[in-house]
């Protein structure tokens, strides 16, 4: 017999927390550099027109604050600014992945933390972290410049500080709760809907403990902060818009984008509360991985039976399914559009939402390790082995929509074109942002070589005198959902274009050489607003 | 004693009774017939593919396969260095060339091969009582945990044919029988043994093992954290029995070397032939797939495959449902007996037994491994085939459920009905046919053949009650006597005489 006697360290809790936050650095920059390398950071359309929305402030022939426009919710492209000037973090996408990749050390750390806070083990905690790291999805969307991983901390963050006010009562916590539900509703409407159901939690728990006048008085003050993003939301739209609703039903919203679907008779899930409720685990089972999510919900029924915790804790953790509920209603009540290949087409298309419960999943599986002793190495042998085959086959369903579904818009064509034909010539390229961001930031030009929907007067002058201002045209023909089409194709000027490339996604047109020297190439309309 | 003899010739009964195939020694000729093969005991790839190479191996002296062999494997048939092979794991050819041998001094040579596979049921029958009766159920639910496993599961139907599902599980049992007895160095040996045959048998039990093997593993090392150390025991002479690992695997680079020249290239990774054209070489399918016409022309017979590549995590929701709720395959429909086996699983947990975790784990990996296999239906089958080791760890769990729990004489009805409706299907699919198509192959096969076809054991009704069964005993002696459905019902009866006297064993035993 031998016997090897090692001896451990002490760790103390605050240095493992360090470890923790430099293992998650060093895991997330891993994953960084390989997406960024293989080039997939930015498969995803929407990546490149969050980096140009961010762009678009800083740099343009109408750079300024206005150009956060109204669609997509604004934290994300505000925090770009500080760094998305230069062409280096613009174009590797690292503006908007910065804050993916902190998104997601934080919603690893919040997971840690959170259990501890449901007094679970080091084990059960160091368990529900590596579910949320292994997991190919989380890695990519953390590369990514999307608004997932900012996302799930945010709202994550708003639950821990959520659960914590609820166990010390302390007003602090209620206040931070507040503030990060807030600065996730400036991230997606997601955090909307945790809004309302963090405002009817805090009433709740507080009329049951202390009454009406101290629940309205803690509602009061926690919606006043929590909802301060959304108030802003309106004034916003009704101050740059003119109609604080114009988010909702504007010709960009999520909303006008549904119409056409449902016009289209791809809107499976409107209407139908069942339907939309297999879609959206479907899509969690691709992307949290279908063991997982089995795993997760154990979990949650065994916690929420537990009579040893507090009742206030265990209504707590409820507000780790918003993104549950929130996704089954947007879908049932048509606000949303998710294609599962299989059940609804044979297509991707924001699979990627199924994403958002992955916090809540490993949480509970975290606290399901801690309670099931004696099954603990069946739970993480299990889930081990499905991450071995994820990783070994690189099967990530959310890489599949980027790469090949409905949510990737492969448009080197075109922007190929303008980067051989136009880096190096003088003139404008008239192009609309809402159909064509991802080719204005695929061509590698500048933002001030293109006319747009944000451009102002140059934009209305272009698209009324094409030929003066524009040297080149890029548009959908004969589609009036495109802008530029929409205009240009009934002005007088559009006859002196040349169809130089016809591609999937739009056309180039060329303004003939003879008309060249009346042509506008220097941004003469700073003035004008 | 006594008991265990009755249950041993009870079992054999059954086993014979059921068992497929044909009287003689087939040659490669005879077993390109319809008689030997759709409407025969090779009915199936996977039969067809085992015993080629068992025929090459015994009557070629060969590894690799004769032009008739070859043309007899397909559409299952491996090509590489211009010969043609198995795409099979070879385990099952080389455990089954006994019965060969004996069978075929009576010209019995293909029914002695499958009983081979049928005795290895017999002997994982017994395992699931041993193993039950150890973790202290009573000797009434013991046997029927054995006896559900065998005659009430689609284990049935794979104990009277050639596949390696029963070897697997026999190799899984035993493990397990052995860490439950006291521990010495020759059974660690024996244990260690057992985990490393098994991957020549079929390459998943490489997973399907692994809790056996760090259960194993933790009886040579041992972990105590004291204060601010960890006090780490290493058993040298208990280290030694892992060499007894690499005898299995000797045999298995040896044989990869000699089929395939090289040790480390797996029989299912080889590319495969489809079709052999009239000169012996091979050919483009009739209707090849982009993906086959294009590997065929770029020198390729098939698409390059990885080991890997058949396990996708994407699957596992779709795998999950096919294995237990589908209406072809699904656990509910075949065999909802084994329901009351997880029920068994939560009665077990409190009463903590050191091999509980691993029972659990080689059950929770088997559902998981096949929910993630590209082709969850096993191709045609009858059940859920894969699950067959998950199907034996749930009786022994059943046979716990059956001990400690507070089943009312009500209940246990509903057991014995459940059970009855279990043992009924599945003598179904043993005396019949394992050739049930997945659904989704169902709209393409309708369109082929011009017909409705059904693809639940529905089919197998059918085809008993065509006047048809593949039993043996049946063709052989039983046919002149009576119709293929009176056989079926005789011996679901039979079968059925120990599980309602066992049943009626614990009611009785409760009410005292």
């Amino acid at each position: 017999m031998t016997e090897l006697i090692l001896t451990l360290p002490r760790i103390r809790p605050r240095r493992l927390m360090l470890w923790l936050v430099v293992g998650l650095s060093l895991v997330s920059l891993l994953a960084f550099f390989v997406f960024y390398r293989n080039g997939l950071n930015l498969a995803y359309n929407d990546a490149r027109s969050h980096l140009d929305i961010g762009r678009r402030v800083v740099e343009g022939l109408k750079p300024g604050i206005a150009q956060l426009g109204s669609v997509w919710l604004p934290l994300t492209h505000v925090l770009m600014v500080p760094t998305v000037w230069n062409d280096f973090m613009w174009h590797s996408g690292l503006s908007g992945s910065l804050q993916s990749m902190l998104g997601f050390v934080f919603t690893g750390i919040l997971i840690y933390a959170y259990l501890k806070k449901l007094n679970v083990g080091l084990f059960g905690r160091l368990a529900g972290v590596s579910v949320f790291v292994l997991n190919l999805n989380v890695l990519y969307l953390q590369s990514t410049p999307m608004t997932e991983l900012p996302l799930l901390f945010t709202m994550t963050a708003g639950c821990y500080f959520l659960l914590a006010w609820l166990q010390s009562d302390r007003l602090l916590d209620l206040a931070l709760a507040a503030f990060l539900i807030m600065l996730s509703t400036l991230i997606r409407y997601d955090g909307w809907f945790l809004l309302l159901t963090s405002s009817a939690l805090v009433g709740f728990c507080s009329f049951r403990s202390r009454g009406y006048r101290v629940a309205e008085g803690a509602v009061v003050l926690f919606a006043t902060l929590a909802g301060f993003g959304v108030a802003l939301w309106f004034l916003w739209n009704q101050l740059i818009f003119g109609d604080a609703l114009y988010f909702v039903f504007g010709p960009f919203s999520a909303w006008a984008q549904q119409a056409g679907l449902e016009a289209a008779g791809v809107l499976a899930t409107k209407g139908h509360l069942l339907f939309s409720a297999k879609i959206y685990l479907y899509a969690v089972a691709y992307t949290s991985g279908a063991l997982t999510l089995v795993f997760g919900l154990l979990g949650a029924l065994i916690f929420w039976a537990d009579r040893t915790k507090a009742p206030t804790s265990r209504l707590a953790t409820t507000t780790l399914f918003t993104p549950l509920l929130f996704n089954v209603f947007a879908l049932f009540l048509g606000h949303s559009v998710l294609f599962v290949q299989g059940l609804s087409g044979n297509s991707l298309f924001n699979i990627r939402y199924g994403v958002m419960l992955m916090p809540t999943l490993a949480i509970f599986i975290g606290y399901l390790v801690h309670r099931l002793t004696r099954l603990r190495s069946v739970i993480i042998g299990s889930l081990l082995l499905v991450a071995f085959f994820a990783f070994a086959n690189q099967d990530a369903v959310t890489i599949d929509d980027a790469r090949v579904g409905s949510s990737q818009k492969n448009v080197t064509e075109v922007s190929g074109w303008l980067a051989q034909n136009a880096k190096d010539q003088p003139g404008f390229v008239l192009i609309s942002a809402a159909s064509h961001d991802a080719i204005i930031f695929s061509s590698g030009l500048p933002m001030k070589k293109f006319i747009h929907e944000g451009t102002g007067a140059y934009w209305e002058s272009a698209t009324n005198l094409p030929d003066r201002w524009a040297r080149w045209i890029i548009m959908r023909t004969y589609d009036d959902h495109d802008l530029t089409w929409k205009f240009v194709s009934r002005s007088p000027g559009f006859t002196r274009y040349d169809l130089v490339g016809s591609f999937p996604f739009a056309d180039i047109y060329q303004l003939q050489s003879r008309y060249l020297p009346e042509l506008q190439t220097e941004p003469v309309l700073k003035q004008f607003k | 004693m006594r008991s265990t003899i009755l249950l041993i010739a009870f079992t054999a009964l059954i086993l014979s009774l059921s068992l497929r195939g044909n009287l003689g020694n087939p040659s490669p000729a005879d077993m390109n017939t319809s008689r030997w093969r759709d409407d025969g005991p090779f009915e199936l790839s996977p039969e067809r593919g085992r015993f080629a190479l068992l025929y090459s191996l015994l009557e070629d002296r060969s590894l690799t396969f004769s032009l008739p062999v070859a043309r007899f494997v397909t559409p299952d048939l491996g090509y590489i260095n211009d010969r043609y092979v198995s795409l099979f794991a070879p385990g099952v050819s080389f455990l089954v060339v006994p019965g060969y041998l004996v069978g075929k001094m009576f010209q019995l040579a293909q029914v002695g091969t499958y009983a081979v596979v049928a005795l290895f049921a017999l002997f994982n029958l017994l395992l699931i009582r041993a193993i039950s009766l150890k973790l202290g159920a009573s000797r009434s639910a013991a046997v029927l945990a054995g006896i559900i496993f065998l005659f009430a599961t689609p284990a049935f139907a794979y104990s009277v044919s050639l596949y390696q599902h029963h070897f697997s599980t026999f190799l899984i049992l035993m493990s397990v029988y052995l860490l439950l007895v006291p521990s010495g160095i020759l059974i660690l040996a024996a244990v260690f043994f057992l985990i490393a045959a098994s991957v020549p048998l079929d390459y998943p039990n490489l997973f399907l093992m692994a809790p056996i093997g760090i259960y194993a593993l933790g009886r040579l090392v041992s972990v105590r954290q004291k204060t601010a150390a960890l006090h780490i025991r290493i058993d040298r002479t208990k280290f030694i029995t892992l060499i007894f690992a690499t005898l299995p695997l000797v045999f298995f680079f040896w044989f990869n070397f000699r089929s395939y020249g090289h040790p480390l290239q797996f029989s299912g990774t080889v590319r495969s032939v489809k079709v052999i054209d009239a000169s012996g070489l091979p050919a483009l399918p009739a209707n090849p797939s982009e993906h086959e016409a294009q590997a065929f022309a770029s020198g390729d017979y098939s698409p390059r495959k990885s080991a890997l590549d058949f396990f996708n995590s994407r699957n596992l929701l779709g795998g999950f449902i096919t294995h237990v709720f589908s209406p072809d395959r699904g656990i509910l429909v075949f065999t909802p007996v084994l329901l009351f086996g997880i029920l068994g699983i939560i009665l077990a947990y409190r009463a903590s037994h050191p091999i509980y975790p691993v029972l659990v784990g080689v059950l929770v990996v088997n559902l998981v491994l096949y929910s993630l296999w590209g082709d969850p239906w096993g191709g045609w089958a009858f059940g859920s085939r894969y699950l067959i080791p998950g199907y034996a760890v749930l009786s022994i769990f059943l046979s716990i459920f059956l001990s400690r729990s507070r089943l009312t004489r009500l209940g246990l009805l509903v057991f014995f009905l459940t059970a009855v409706f279990s043992v009924a299907v599945n003598t179904l699919g043993a005396v019949t046919t394992n050739r049930n198509p997945p659904r989704v192959e169902i709209l393409e096969l309708e369109r082929v053949s011009g017909l409705p076809q059904k693809y639940t054991f529905a089919r197998n009704w059918d085809f008993l009650t065509a006047n048809l069964s593949k039993s043996v005993v049946y063709q052989t002696f039983a046919s002149a006597y009576i119709n293929s459905v009176q056989y079926y019902f005789l011996v679901t009866t039979v079968i059925l005489v120990p599980v309602a006297w066992s049943t009626w064993y614990l009611a009785k035993r409760r009410h005292d």
